[in-house]
C-alpha cells in the first residue's frame, strides 16, 4: 500500500488515513519527524479520550525540544501504538507502517477535512 | 541580518539543518544529534565555533584591567595557560562566563559567547577608563574549529601538530602548514582542542581535518549534539544556566573563585559575602525517573511546593536517561539522592538530585 497516495495531512504536520472499518489512523507526516530530528519520547493519550480537532493529544520530544501534537479531527481514541513507548525511534525510520500513533473514531462532520490537504500539495505548501 | 561564518557552504553542502543561533546561521545537526553525540564520546568529532569571539587584550595595564573585570586572579595565570572566568557587575550577576588565555607579557585572549559579544565588549570598554590598555575585537577575522573527543589528540598529530601541552594551555602550533593557535579545551567533558584560524584558511583547514579524520570515523558535529555533550559535563551555558540575575556562588562556580585574590574587581562584595555566608539559591543536577525530559523554564518542586526552575535539560545518550540543571532553593533536605518534582506539562514527575558532572569527565590532560 502506497500510505502518501492515502493520507491527508494538516498544516500541523499530522496525517490522517481512513481504515477499511471506518477507523482512522493519525499520525506525524515523514516531513515532521525530518524536521523533528531523532525522536527521544511521546506521550501518547488513553483510550476511550475523546479530542475536539485541533486539540493536543499528544506529545513528540525529540533531541531538542517537546512538541505537541494536534487532533486533524474530532474523534475517540480507539488504540495507541504501544510499541512507541519503549522504542520512540520508530518513528524516525517509519511513520506510516510501523510509526503510526493512534486510531480513532472520527465523531465530527465530515466537512472537518475539508482543510485538509492531500500529500502531494501538502509537499508542495511547504516548498 | 543573519551572519554566517566562513564555513557556512561547507555545512549546507554537508546536508545540515541550518538554524539561527545568537544572530548565526549554524548547523544544528548534519545527520543525527545522538550519532553525533556519540561520536564525540567515542572518536572524535569536529565543530564550527567560529560564532564566539576573540577578543585581544593588551597595553601596559592588561593585567590591572583584567583583575577588575573577573574575580580569578590573572596574576597567577602564567604564560600559555588558560583559565576559566566570569564577568560579573557590581550586584556579581553575570554579563558572560569566558575563557581568558594569557598570550605573552600584557597580551591576552579572551574567548566569549557569540550571543554576548556587544555586551561583552560594551562592558570592557566602559571598564577600561583609567587603563593604559587596548581592547582588539578580532572576532570577524577569525574562525574557530573544535576537534573533540578521544581521538583528537592522535587525529592532530598525525596532522603534524607537534605542540607538547596539557589542557588548558595554548601554543602556536602548525598544522598542515598553516601557523594556529591551538588549545587543549573545549565544551564536551573530552579531551580536544580549540583552534583559532584565520579565516581565509578555515576551509582548507575543515576539510583536512575531516579527511585525516576518516580513519578515526570522524563526523562534523552540530549545535544539538554540542548542547547534549556539554550538559553532560555539567558545563554552564550563558543564557540558560548563567545570567545577569545569577552570580557565580549560586551558579555552582565558586570552585573557580579565588578566596584570596587581592585586587578589587566588579562584585568582589556581594561574592564574598555569598561565600562567606551562603546564598538563598543553588544549582542541581537533576536525573529524571521516568522518560520525560525537563525543558528550560519548566518549574521544579518539592514537598509539594515550588522549589525552583529548570534552566537545561537534554537525553542523555551516554547514561540512557534525561538529565537537566536547575536553580533550586538552597535547603539542605535538597541534596544529593533526593527526589523533587519537575512539572511537565501539568503534571508532576519525580527526578533525582546528582552529583554533576553527570557523566566522568576526561578533559583532564597531563603531559
Amino acid at each position: 500500500m502506497n500510505f502518501t497516495e492515502n493520507i491527508l495531512c494538516s498544516k500541523s504536520h499530522e496525517y490522517l488515513l481512513k481504515n477499511d472499518d471506518d477507523t482512522y489512523t493519525i499520525g506525524l507526516t515523514d516531513y515532521a519527524v525530518e524536521q523533528l530530528g531523532d525522536i527521544v519520547f511521546l506521550e501518547l493519550p488513553e483510550v476511550d479520550i475523546e479530542f475536539s480537532k485541533g486539540d493536543a493529544f499528544a506529545t513528540v520530544e525529540s533531541v531538542k525540544a517537546a512538541s505537541e501534537i494536534y487532533m486533524p479531527v474530532s474523534g475517540k481514541i480507539l488504540e495507541v501504538n504501544t510499541a512507541l513507548a519503549d522504542s520512540p525511534e520508530i518513528l524516525n525510520e517509519d511513520v506510516y507502517e510501523k510509526g503510526w500513533l493512534v486510531k480513532i473514531k472520527a465523531t465530527g462532520d465530515s466537512s472537518e477535512q475539508d482543510d485538509l490537504l492531500e500529500y502531494e500539495d501538502y509537499k508542495e505548501e511547504l516548498e | 541580518m543573519t551572519k554566517e561564518t566562513f564555513l557556512h557552504d561547507k555545512h549546507v553542502k554537508l546536508g545540515a539543518k541550518m538554524v539561527d543561533f545568537a544572530g548565526w546561521h549554524m548547523p544544528v545537526q548534519y545527520t543525527s544529534i545522538i550519532d553525533e553525540h556519540n561520536t564525540v564520546r567515542n572518536s572524535v568529532g569536529l565543530f564550527d565555533v567560529s560564532h564566539m569571539g576573540e577578543v585581544f587584550v593588551s597595553g601596559k595595564e592588561s593585567l590591572d584591567f583584567l583583575q577588575k573585570l573577573v574575580p580569578q586572579d590573572i596574576s597567577k595565570l602564567v604564560y600559555e595557560k588558560a583559565v576559566y572566568c566570569q564577568l560579573p557587575k557590581a550586584d556579581g550577576g553575570l554579563i558572560d562566563d569566558l575563557i581568558i588565555y594569557k598570550l605573552g607579557i600584557n597580551y591576552y585572549l579572551i574567548i566569549c559567547n557569540a550571543s554576548r559579544i556587544d555586551e561583552d565588549l560594551n562592558w570592557m570598554v566602559r571598564n577600561s577608563k583609567g587603563f593604559d590598555v587596548k581592547i582588539d575585537n578580532q572576532s570577524h577575522n577569525y574562525s574557530l574549529l573544535a576537534v573533540q573527543g578521544p581521538k583528537a589528540d592522535e587525529l592532530l598529530r598525525k596532522m603534524g601538530l607537534d605542540t607538547v601541552q596539557e589542557s588548558f594551555t595554548i601554543k602556536p602550533a602548525c598544522i598542515c602548514g598553516y601557523k594556529l593557535l591551538v588549545s587543549r579545551t573545549g565544551y564536551t567533558g573530552e579531551d580536544g582542542y580549540e583552534i583559532l584560524v584565520e579565516n581565509k584558511f578555515s576551509e582548507d583547514l575543515w576539510d583536512k581535518i575531516l579527511a585525516y579524520g576518516q580513519a578515526f570515523g570522524i563526523k562534523p558535529i552540530g549545535l544539538g549534539a554540542r548542547d547534549t555533550l556539554r550538559l553532560e559535563a555539567a558545563l554552564h551555558l550563558y543564557g540558560n544556566d548563567l545570567d545577569e540575575n545569577t552570580t557565580p556562588v549560586e551558579a555552582g562556580l565558586s570552585w573557580s573563585i579565588p578566596k584570596d585574590k587581592k585586587e578589587d574587581y566588579n562584585g568582589k562584595a556581594v561574592i564574598m559575602e555569598q561565600l562567606a555566608n551562603g546564598v538563598n539559591k543553588k544549582l542541581v543536577g537533576l536525573k529524571m525517573l521516568d522518560k520525560n525530559i525537563a525543558r528550560h523554564g519548566y518549574d521544579v518542586y518539592f514537598n509539594g511546593e515550588k522549589a525552583g526552575v529548570i534552566t537545561s535539560g537534554c537525553v542523555s545518550p551516554v547514561l540512557g536517561a534525561n538529565i537537566a540543571l536547575a536553580y533550586v532553593k538552597n535547603i539542605k533536605e535538597i541534596c544529593t539522592g533526593a527526589v523533587v518534582q519537575v512539572m511537565i506539562r501539568e503534571k508532576l514527575h519525580d527526578a533525582q538530585v546528582v552529583k554533576r558532572p553527570f557523566i566522568e569527565k576526561r578533559n583532564k590532560v597531563k603531559v
